[in-house]
């Protein structure tokens, strides 16, 4: 056992430079043993970086890192996590095709005389679980959980490797509102047995809710440290983003028109053959932003992708566009009838990183425009249509020509809703337009999706962040264990409501409770 | 639209960085050998360009260069690993060989006739990988692969089996050849007296095309977004499976083309195995050319100029043609170093280690 120090950890004047960026400027603070100490900030601020230099991921340019009172310093991720500090990442680093058991042992499976004793093995897994209270199924294979136990994996795992910090990036971003308690709880567990949480995340209400301490990170500085004592949710914000934020969007009553989109008996099968989604029927009409929301693999992905074109549904299923039946089109047909898509993973299906502002801008326009006789690239339309984004949309470029890999995250998601929007589409699917982008951007990009929807544009929009389909839907669909169910009163829901739907709890049962 | 002065100093930085070292480890490479560097580097350049007959061999070795660069390029900036165009060349041109000597035609049918279907074979032989790549989703790098053996060794079998075999008698004396083809199949030679022919101007007008189909198309654009990401376009409407067909057929025509080319205008007929080099060069070429088709024909000048002199110095000099091979090799070796990623890093550890010296100024 390490010596009992206050202090657990203990940064000084952390920096860390990418070029021209300074990611982290003299950073310093201290952890307390057995908190929960909260690092919040905005998308940008530092807070990753700074976490990839504390599981040694990246290098520190200067500073000092101490750990139970000596200062360390790693050389590699192993060495960080053998003395104690574990990390349970945002995207799961988990193996589809093994068992829970498996993916905990893996990388620090314990042997006897050089031979894998799984038994002894899964008997320690056992023990960790009793003692902090987890059930987990460890004979299933990881894809067949949902994701709040896949998160639980992530813990054991951490813990099975005897870590005394246990980092959490962003945890509660993959979690419904009931999910967040159970997590909550096992944070208390945690640290009620001595172990240290160092929690991150950009989420005010449940710093206040679960933290000790909390430290405040803007432009790779620290702005603030202290209790987490009468201290406000405003306060707060006004730390983080240096001014007060409103994402306030007031969205009036739209004028709904015609039936843009019509689904019906949607029944989509992944590449293995696994159900993903069952008799899915809506409909979405003009001037109408329908939000659906659902924990992640519930099906919403599969029914983007379907009516997008990426996927072939299974033979019953209807999707009809603005009336015409498309089920059997390529997605190139589709978007010449009026279909625009923002996709969810912006840099593999949203953007060329090789490719010019331009070309990016390009894509998808070419189907019917910026065209010479039919085959010719007609160079003065699609970089006057480039510009329109570039200016319209507030991408921060110098030239139509540079290249896209040069621009932020922000700044692509711009280029790529700008692309769709500024097309004349009638119908948009949009996929967590405002995943990992800084407050400007996001506070644009809710502002012009408001607005487009008030042109009389229909829009679909799958979002994983639940407050932004509730202030920007005007109806709420639910995607929950492969079917898409319609609330009543969906537009009155709060995310607590919307949460036990997102899990399956039905609404009058969420009346009696 | 543009080059940007930025990408043409690294561009410019690149080559010349690789040819000083090539030129070192070259020169050491001779050395070694007990020749002198500057001797041998003498013969080359007077092979390549030292007399009207040596620019001839050079343009006769540059022309299936830019024909196998030119189908490399087409592939490979869309994406699509064809790495088969050996097989391609050589059924190409057999076939070119076969109509050449058994089909009597007209002299302004018979040579474009011969051409014209060794394209086609080439491209029929393209297919194969491509339809099985398509549907049963094996990758098109190991079929291709693959079936560049299979081409060699059929061709092989072909003409012993059943070209000599039919007539083993009168031609037992040119054994591992097909017949010599008509004279209304040749392609006229371009310098008289030497195996240059206007096959060469071919090979530069599919270049031409190619620069110009990227440059000014829509396909040509839609191609180039596939090469760089295939789900980006996918997603934004284009016909990814049947862009994937076309430009693999494309690739494998052109490469037949060159198969076609080398028996009509040079050989005059179809040797076994008769260069087992030809598609690895284009592969290079294209690596070198940065799958810039107009770069191509450079290339595949100075490749030509090479193979013509290395002739020379090895007719000259106790060296074998082979260490000027291993000197290309090595070229391609120092051209593929990625500039772009270095400069960034090494003007990342500048950033730090300036940022560093402030920092202990400041303590």
């Amino acid at each position: 056992m390490p010596d009992r120090t206050e202090y657990i950890l203990e940064l000084e004047g952390i920096c860390k430079h990418f070029g021209n960026l300074t990611a982290n400027d003299h950073i310093s603070f201290k952890v307390r043993r057995g908190s929960v100490h909260a690092i919040i900030g905005e998308n940008g601020a530092g807070k990753s970086t700074l976490m990839s230099i504390l599981t040694c991921i990246k290098k520190q340019d200067s500073g000092r890192i101490i750990m139970n009172g000596k200062a360390v310093d790693f050389h590699s991720p192993k060495e960080a996590s053998e003395s104690g500090i574990g990390m349970v990442y945002q995207e799961f680093m988990l193996y589809k095709g093994m068992t829970v058991a498996e993916n905990i042992i893996m990388g620090c499976e314990r042997t006897d005389a050089g031979f894998l004793n799984m038994k002894k093995n899964i008997k320690k897994v056992e023990e960790i679980c009793d003692s902090y209270d987890f059930r987990l199924p460890l004979k299933s294979r990881i894809d067949e959980l949902p994701v709040s136990v896949l998160q639980q994996v992530e813990i054991v795992k951490v813990l099975y490797r005897e870590a005394q910090l246990i980092i959490f990036d962003e945890p509660t971003s993959v979690l419904t509102p009931q999910g967040v308690r159970g997590l909550f709880k096992a944070m208390r567990e945690l640290t009620g047995k001595g172990k240290t949480i160092l929690f991150i995340t950009h989420k005010l209400k449940e710093v206040l809710e679960i933290a000790d301490h909390i430290t405040v990170l803007k432009d790779g500085r620290v702005t603030a440290d202290m209790k987490n004592e009468n201290v406000s949710e405003r306060e707060l914000a006004k730390l983080m983003v240096g001014r007060e934020v409103l994402y306030d969007i007031r969205r009036k009553k739209n004028r709904i028109g015609r039936e843009v989109l019509l689904v019906k008996d949607l029944t989509v099968k992944d590449r293995k053959g696994i159900l993903r989604l069952k008799k899915a029927s809506f409909s979405v009409h003009s001037g109408e932003i329908v939000g659906i929301a659902g924990v992640a693999g519930a099906g919403q992905k599969e029914l983007g992708e379907a009516i997008v074109g990426i996927t072939r549904p299974e033979p019953g299923s209807e999707i009809l566009l603005c009336g015409e039946p498309v089920g059997h089109m390529s997605i190139g047909e589709r978007r010449k009838r009026g279909l625009g898509y923002v996709p969810q993973n912006r840099i593999k299906d949203g953007v060329n990183l090789k490719g010019s502002i331009w070309e990016n801008t390009m894509m998808g326009y070419h189907l019917e425009h910026g065209r010479k006789q039919g085959f010719l690239i007609d160079f003065k339309d699609v970089s006057s249509f480039a510009r329109a984004v570039v200016e319209d949309y507030s991408v921060k470029i110098q030239d139509i020509s540079d290249r896209a890999f040069e621009l932020s995250g922000g700044n692509i998601q711009k280029l790529i809703v700008g692309r769709e929007m500024l097309q004349g589409k009638s119908f948009l699917i949009i996929e967590d337009p405002t995943r990992g982008i800084d407050v400007g951007a996001i506070e644009l990009i809710r502002k012009k999706i408001a607005a487009l929807s008030e042109s009389g544009v229909g829009i679909l929009l799958i979002s994983h962040e639940l407050s932004e389909v509730i202030q920007l839907s005007d109806r709420i669909l639910v995607a929950y264990d492969k079917h898409i169910i319609e609330p009543e009163d969906s537009s009155q829901l709060t995310e607590e409501e919307l949460g036990l739907l997102m899990t399956g709890g039905g609404q009058d049962e969420n009346k009696i409770s | 639209m543009k080059i940007r002065s930025r990408d043409l100093r690294i561009l410019c930085i690149q080559y010349a960085q690789a040819l000083i070292i090539t030129v070192i480890l070259g020169g050491i490479l001779i050395r070694a050998q007990g020749e002198s560097p500057t001797e041998a580097l003498k013969y080359i350049l007077e092979g390549a360009v030292g007399s009207p007959t040596a620019i001839a061999n050079t343009l006769r070795w540059a022309t299936p260069c830019m024909f196998t660069g030119a189908a490399v390029t087409l592939a490979f900036k869309s994406g699509i690993m064809n790495c088969g165009i050996q097989g391609q060349v050589y059924t190409g041109a057999l076939i070119a060989a076969i109509i050449g000597y058994a089909l009597p035609m007209p002299k302004f049918l018979h040579m474009p006739i011969c051409i014209l279907a060794a394209g086609i074979v080439g491209m029929l032989y393209a297919l194969i990988p491509a339809l099985m790549k398509l549907y049963l989703k094996v990758d098109e790098l190991i079929t291709t692969l693959m079936l560049c053996f299979v081409a060699t060794y059929l061709t092989e079998y072909i003409v012993i089996w059943m070209i000599i075999g039919e007539k083993v008698d009168a031609t037992r004396s040119m054994a591992n050849t097909s017949p010599n083809i008509l004279e209304t199949a040749e392609i006229p030679k371009l310098i008289q007296g030497t195996s240059t022919s206007y096959g060469l101007f071919l090979g530069v007008a599919v270049l031409i095309i190619i620069s110009l189909v990227y440059r000014h198309t829509v396909i040509g654009y839609e191609m180039k977004q596939m090469g760089e990401n295939l789900s980006f376009s996918r997603a934004g409407g284009v016909n990814t499976s049947k862009m994937f067909l076309g430009v693999f057929l494309i690739s494998g025509f052109i490469a037949g083309l060159c198969g076609g080319v080398e028996v009509t205008g040079s050989y005059g007929r179809f040797n076994i195995n008769f260069s087992g080099n030809i598609g690895w060069d284009g592969i290079m070429i294209a690596r070198i050319a940065g799958n810039n088709p107009l770069s191509v024909i450079a290339v595949s000048l100075i490749w030509g100029a090479l193979k013509a002199g290395s002739m020379q110095m090895e007719r000259m000099t106790s060296l074998n043609r082979l260490s000027v091979n291993i000197i290309q090799m090595l070229f391609v070796l120092f051209v593929a170093i990625d500039y772009e990623k270095l400069i960034a890093e090494f003007n990342r550890r500048k950033a730090t280690a300036k940022f560093k010296r402030q920092e202990e100024m400041k303590c």
